[in-house]
């Protein structure tokens, strides 16, 4: 495992990603810190809201994950979905799933360029990222930084793979596979999409 | 961000609660839980390994089952449903001193009558006993309810609907059951299990109906282990690759059986009746003659059960047969007709029919002592009591389908108007 991918990006680094992004279409945030972006997202959230909250140790670390699940303030989509009949409400379930108000997560990697790189074993939180949400907010350590997208390429294969499928196999007993990756270069929508990177290691 | 994400379970910490399947009270608690949509684990504590993954240990002292693990890491020993439910957060008290309109049970129709009352700017509040959705809320597919051409599960227009109501501002007060209603001027005051009280200009019984209990020797000891009142939504995946008997002829039992064939290596539907025609939608007969894992035993009754510390065999006996059958039976959900829901209703007399239905409009007013007091003749589904109304399936002569109640409860919003402007402040 490359270790190089763990080090946490200058604030050069930082500001040349988040000036691309904001080029790019995506709005950028910073935060100094876990709990600044936890207020941050909280701040972006719209009270009543269906939010899905995508699988994430960021978010997770931070408290977001309990905020969305936990606090009342939201519908929470996981909670609804977890619930469901898998036999009778397949239908439902794909419907809420692939269109939320808001979808929560983080990225795999962060271009200087402004490019977000995502990857997924199943590809279901892909659509929404793309566009089956209302809004994306993606929280992203500062670690994940990478100078182009052939590194973000190799962060996920040399670093986040090894992670996420001893994560998958302690946590389902099955492997994890980088069977789908985004790349999002730009984005249309006004506002659409904000990317809050924080100035700490977090996830992988 | 993790790469694996298609199960879709929650990521923070859900309840669990430890139990035996053959426990009344685990059951409660797992129904009260699955009809409100909160999702929980389920520990089975005959299973040791099981148990030691969430407590530590392999075994746990019965006395203490059943068992609930709060998300925040206490622990309710010998748990009931009512200290879940608080130490979940699920209680809420009352907002408001007064509201325009009390509305009793948040079924179909009650949460229709939310939804329409809160958005034209009443004060409402719906009371509900266990969970939203009432029958309807446990029903797998919905599928002749006008806009949802694909159909739409119980819980999932239970859900909706919540939210819908909760977004014009209607509150809900969940698990509590209304124990009685008084007079409170040309209002009424409602009073909740918990001493919650609750001021409504107008009252609306959408309280619907229970399940008809089964008149056969020993089946209350075997409540929750094998034998369930209902859909027993929170029992399907339990139910895999077992012998499922479902009692009933109308669309309940059909929707019920529909989703444990899903489940089940075999269920068989009792009718009563001829056939099925009846009582129960065309739509779902023909689904039902298409799942191969269904029999259909018409003129069939059930007269007998055996057990031991669960439901083995279902006994019954069919047309003109003397001779009782025996069937291999896991799980039996009897979901027959219905008792009207009219408990906390006894304190202001209102008037029903013999069998418990609330009478309205004219009938309430002509039915002997039922004492209506104004020169003007009851609303439609107004009761005999003024500012009280009745829509849904606890109402007398009201139609047994679900888009049937929920026109009631919007219907009876347009009347309550005119009671509300009758007594002033609309």
């Amino acid at each position: 495992m490359s270790l190089e991918f763990a080090e946490l990006a200058s604030d050069e680094q930082i500001a040349a990603a988040a000036a691309a992004l904001e080029y790019n279409g995506i709005r950028s945030l910073l935060a100094a810190t876990g709990a600044d972006a936890r207020r941050l997202v909280g701040s972006l959230l719209t009270g009543g809201a269906e939010v899905y909250n995508n699988t994430s140790q960021t978010l997770q670390a931070i408290g977001v994950a309990d905020d969305i699940e936990r606090s009342g303030r939201y519908q929470p989509l996981r909670l609804r979905l977890y619930r469901m009949d898998r036999e009778m409400q397949r239908r439902e379930m794909r419907s809420l799933a692939a269109s939320p108000d808001y979808v929560v997560g983080s990225v795999h990697a962060l271009t200087e360029g402004g490019s977000l790189l995502i990857a997924s074993a199943s590809g279901s939180q892909l659509g929404p990222l793309v566009s089956g949400a209302g809004h994306v907010i993606l929280v992203i350590g500062a670690q994940k930084i990478v100078p182009d997208v052939a590194a973000g390429m190799r962060r996920i294969y040399e670093y986040c793979y090894p992670l996420e499928d001893a994560r998958a196999q302690g946590a389902y007993g099955v492997p994890s596979g980088v069977n789908n990756i985004l790349i999002i270069n730009k984005v249309l929508a006004p506002d659409r999409v904000t990317a809050i990177i924080v100035k700490e290691r977090l996830g992988f | 961000m993790s790469m694996f994400d298609y199960d879709a379970r929650p990521v923070t910490p859900l309840p669990v609660l430890v139990g035996t399947t053959a426990s009344r009270g685990a059951y409660a608690i797992r129904d009260f839980l699955s009809r409100n949509g909160y999702p929980f684990e389920w520990v089975d504590a005959s299973q040791p390994e099981a148990v030691r993954a969430v407590l530590g240990v392999a075994e746990v002292e019965p006395s203490a089952l059943p068992l609930c693990i709060l998300p925040d890491g206490s622990r309710l020993a010998s748990a009931t449903v009512e200290q879940v439910a608080a130490g979940l957060g699920m209680i809420a008290a009352p907002s408001r001193s007064e509201y325009d309109l009390a509305i009793v049970g948040a079924g179909p129709a009650g949460l229709g009558a939310a939804v329409n009352a809160a958005s034209e700017g009443l004060r409402t509040v719906v009371v509900e006993a266990v969970a939203p959705g009432g029958q309807a809320g446990t029903t797998s597919m919905i599928e002749n309810l006008l806009g949802f051409p694909n159909g739409i599960s119980g819980s999932e227009l239970a859900t909706r609907a919540v939210v819908q109501a909760r977004r014009f501002g209607a509150e809900l007060l969940l698990a509590r059951p209304l124990v009685g209603v008084s007079a409170d001027g040309p209002g009424y005051v409602a009073g909740l299990s918990d001493g919650t009280l609750v001021r409504g200009r107008a009252v609306l019984f959408a309280s619907g109906v229970e399940w008809r209990r089964l008149d056969v020797p020993g089946i209350d000891n075997l409540l929750g282990a094998g034998v369930y009142y209902g859909a027993g939504p929170s029992e399907a995946l339990a139910c895999t690759g077992s012998q499922v008997v479902v009692v009933g002829g109308g669309n309940s039992a059909g929707q019920a059986v529909v989703r444990f064939s899903r489940y089940a290596q075999q269920v068989t539907l009792l009718v009563r009746g001829r056939d099925l025609g009846a009582s129960m939608s065309q739509y779902l007969i023909d689904q039902l003659s298409g799942i191969p894992n269904v029999e259909v035993r018409v003129r069939t009754q059930v007269v007998g059960l055996e057990a031991d510390d669960r439901l083995r065999t279902v006994i019954v006996r069919s047309g003109d047969s003397t001779e009782p059958a025996r069937l291999p039976a896991d799980a039996l959900f009897i979901c027959i007709g219905g008792t009207p829901r009219t408990d906390g209703a006894a304190g202001i007399a209102l008037a029903a029919n013999t069998a418990g239905y609330l009478l309205t409009g004219r009938d309430g007013a002509r039915e002997p002592g039922s004492n209506w007091p104004l020169p003007r003749e009851p609303l439609p589904l107004e009761t005999n009591r003024p500012g009280v109304f009745a829509a849904g399936d606890v109402r007398c002569g009201s139609v047994k389908r679900c888009s049937a109640a929920i026109g009631e409860g919007s219907m009876a919003v347009a009347l309550i108007h005119r009671r509300l402007a009758e007594v002033g402040g609309d």
